[in-house]
């Protein structure tokens, strides 16, 4: 094929318009062959020249990262530097990892946000799609417009104002929580300072603030099921639950599958805001999280550079985690985040 | 001729003497440049400040000084951590108020020696407070001429009389009183609980410590070896006393999941009777609000059963300071000597003439808005300057004595920056632990030795080693 019969079979689609076949088929390199570019260069100035609406279209999302998201990256070098704020910083090699490993609490701290992520992922993670499972049957279009409106809206809410919310309904004095325990005959609780009940409070505010808004994914991946499929089905006699299970919950597998690489991505990530506002000194030791550690020890106390080391360690641990979690999804499913 | 030689010289000699004469009737150095500022709470977005920086830079150049005064917005929201970022960005003003994240800066030498360049200064070297000279000698590298901020704790005084009990004196009297309180009647509510303090027992320890022999961070056992106070045998005594305290419900249950608004709340609508305040306005506002709250209400202020906390004079926990890159320092000492000065403490603590108070004469009045000023720069000791009018209540003024007459310096000291996650890892073993011990989770009887074990590895070992080498 020549640069002419390409030109010419782009020409013969309507418009401007690529045809997406033909995209497909050339990104594919099913009908370029390598050796009419000179290099790769070449091929990719072509292609600039040929799609640059697409490219312009892009270019904005391209800048943000690369300014906000790629550029800092260069500046984790902090972690092994001795920040100065009159001349150049002083390169310590593994100073700042070697202290941070050598305080019991960073263990401590580490050992709180896996299991905190961990109880989240387990027991949050799954209320959204059973959420969006559930309001798939519901067969009442205003109803369940009704029911989204309200499990959207703690997603508005700032952890701020969730803390309040959840302080004083848990209060062992007049919280509304410790007067329904009262009313069934049950012990009143300190939930907020009791160390073995802390950590659910985090899990069921995050389920409580989430999984509404998460639930819009899982729904927006039901409704893109093909409705013959449903028609099939109750042709052959298939119950609410058989579509269910045979055909809604395998139609929505790729969603879980990305997102739940992606959640295991930022495993580390338990929540700072969360933890911040719902933290106290009773249980300080069973929430205390990277996060907030960094954020006590590095940002307020002034220790950037151990601060810093603190977030790469984070930020490697989770790019393995995602990475892993990638590989294993593509082995046993054959999909993966790419 | 001789006459007209004569005239000469005396001509001659006037003429030399004319700026002899102004110089000395002029400060002895006069300064000029653009002071950069940047401080908490001082916004070019406030039209009070803006026109406060103006009236000053009046006064100065009355005084000789060619100064102008440029303020640096930084949010007052997260001020530290955005104040460390800005500096760190390269920016750095002519004055600088820190309010934590200064040792860092210190550290690295960025810092100015201030407690050479304040000596000598006509009116802030003398207007130091004792507890600013001490932290001077250890740290000279914040200076914030203001009050100590010692705790002073406060009840209703028709409550106290409620209870048919004095004032306390001793703890065992201050044991009776606190328990007296819960289930008294007042204005209709039931007062619920004793006492309150926000977050953590911090309020309560700063009137505690002492009467339980807590009265320094570092202390001797009997074997004559530095241990921290916070494994002393005194903090178990004291913990006992908070557990039996939360135990019986005179300590508020909920006190370590309440903030400073809560403990105000609950202090103003007779939910806990005594709670502790920042000695000087905070007393004051706790009064006029409690006034408001219950049209003629009144608060006592309580004596604290063996004097208050011993203060940390290490350094100080917030203040100005003056970085070497500035080419401006002459300016900013001659700009806080104003400011300690009659006439700037005048400006800094009273506000404007008609607004804050009137003047009748020699006679000034303060007006209702004068409880809302507070001063900026430099709060004088009363023995260097005192004003005409004082904008605290006689309340407010006793708890700032309370703080001087109680006045004992700690041998608290500044840690270095490798020991930052030591210190972090035991203070935070410690609060958790404290609230264990109170709530009754922990047995001081049972449980204190582990604890001590948990402190030492949590790194209380290291502080404590550390502290051998200092003290």
């Amino acid at each position: 094929m020549t640069r002419h019969d390409r030109e010419d079979r782009s020409s013969s689609t309507a418009g401007n318009v690529p045809n997406p076949d033909l995209l497909t088929a050339e990104i594919a390199g099913d009908s370029w062959p390598e050796e009419e570019f000179d290099s790769r260069g070449a091929r990719l100035r072509d292609g600039v020249r040929e799609w640059w609406p697409y490219y312009l279209m892009l270019a904005p999302g391209l800048i943000y990262f690369a300014l906000f998201h790629y550029l800092p990256v260069w500046e984790a070098k902090l972690a092994f530097e001795d920040l100065r704020i009159i001349g150049p910083n002083l390169w310590v090699g593994l100073k700042h990892f070697a202290q941070l490993f050598a305080s019991p609490a960073f263990f401590e701290v580490l050992a709180n946000t896996l299991i905190i992520s961990a109880m989240k992922i387990a027991f949050v993670f799954p209320l959204p799609i059973l959420l969006a499972l559930l309001l798939n049957e519901v067969r009442s279009g205003r109803f369940r417009r009704g029911v989204q409106s309200v499990i959207y809206l703690p997603h508005f809410l700032s952890w701020v104002v969730i803390a309040g919310i959840f302080i004083a309904a848990l209060s062992p004095g007049d919280g509304v929580i410790n007067d329904l325990r009262d009313m069934v005959g049950l012990e009143r609780r300190s939930f907020m300072t009791e160390s073995g009940s802390i950590r659910w409070v985090l899990v069921w505010s995050e389920a409580w603030r989430s999984a509404g808004w998460d639930s819009l994914l899982y729904f927006a991946a039901i409704m893109s099921i093909d409705p013959a499929l449903y028609e099939a089905a109750e042709m052959d006699g298939a119950s609410r639950w058989q579509k269910m299970r045979y055909i809604t919950l395998p139609g929505i597998v790729p969603t879980i599958a990305t997102l739940f690489i992606l959640n295991v991505g930022l495993f580390l990530n338990a929540g700072f805001d969360q933890v911040f506002n719902l933290s106290n000194d009773a249980i300080r030791d069973k929430i205390d999280i990277i996060d907030t550690y960094v954020y006590r020890l590095g940002i307020t106390g002034g220790q950037f550079s151990l601060a810093t080391a603190a977030g790469l360690f984070k930020g490697v641990v989770g790019m393995t985690l995602m990475l892993g979690a990638h590989f294993l999804s593509k082995r046993l499913t054959g999909r993966g985040v790419w | 001729m001789q006459h007209l030689s004569i005239s000469r010289r005396a001509l001659l000699a006037g003429l030399a003497a004319t700026p002899m004469v102004g110089l000395l009737s002029r400060p002895a150095r006069a300064a000029s440049g653009t002071i950069r500022i940047v401080m908490k709470d001082l916004l070019t977005t406030n039209p009070e400040d803006v026109a406060h920086i103006g009236r000053i830079e009046e006064a100065l150049a009355a005084r000789g000084h060619d100064i102008s005064i440029e303020i640096v917005d930084l949010p007052s929201e997260g001020y530290a951590e955005k104040l460390n970022l800005m500096l760190l960005s390269g920016d750095i003003p002519d004055v600088i108020y820190f309010q934590g994240g200064d040792e860092q800066i210190a550290q690295q030498g960025v810092l100015q020696d201030l407690g050479s360049l304040i000596e000598g200064t006509e009116h802030l070297a003398p207007a130091l407070w004792p507890h600013n000279t001490a932290r001077m000698a250890n740290y000279p590298y914040l200076l914030y001429v203001f009050p100590a901020r010692t705790k002073a704790p406060v009840i209703r005084r028709d409550l106290l009389e409620a209870t048919g009990l004095s004032a306390p004196a001793s703890l065992e009297e201050w044991d009776a009183l606190l328990r007296a309180i819960p289930g008294i009647e007042l204005d209709g509510t039931t007062v619920s609980h004793g006492i309150i303090a926000p977050n953590n027992t911090d309020e309560m320890d700063a009137v505690f410590d002492p009467a339980f022999g807590i009265d320094r961070t570092w202390m001797q056992d009997e074997a004559g070896e530095w241990i921290h106070s916070r494994i002393s045998a005194g903090e178990r005594e004291k913990l006992a006393w908070y557990a039996s305290l939360y135990a019986d419900g005179v300590l508020d249950p909920e006190f370590v999941t309440s903030n400073w608004e809560v403990k105000e709340d609950k202090f103003y609508t007779g939910q806990v009777g005594v709670v502790m305040g920042t000695a000087g306005p905070v007393i004051g506002i706790y009064e006029a609000k409690m006034a408001q709250v219950n049209p003629g209400a009144e608060l006592v202020l309580l004596t604290p059963p063996a004097g208050i906390q011993a203060i940390d004079v290490s350094k100080e926990s917030r203040g100005f300071a003056i970085p070497v890159t500035t080419e401006q320092t002459e300016a900013v000492i001659a700009f806080l000597d104003f400011m300690a000065s009659p006439e700037g403490q005048m400006m800094d603590r009273l506000g404007f003439e008609g607004e804050h108070y009137t003047r009748d004469g020699d006679t000034l009045t303060p007006t209702d808005k004068l409880g809302a000023w507070y001063p900026r720069f430099v709060y004088d000791n009363p023995n260097h300057y005192q004003p005409p009018i004082s904008p605290l209540s006689d309340l407010a003024q006793a708890s700032l004595q309370q703080g001087v007459d109680n006045f004992r310096a700690d041998n608290s000291f500044v840690w270095p920056a490798d020991l930052a996650a030591a210190v972090d890892g035991a203070e935070t073993y410690y609060r958790t632990n404290v609230f264990r011990f109170v709530s009754g989770e922990l047995s001081t009887e049972r449980d204190w030795d582990a604890y001590v074990q948990g402190w030492l590895d949590a790194g209380g070992q290291a502080m404590i080693d550390h502290a051998k080498a200092v003290l």
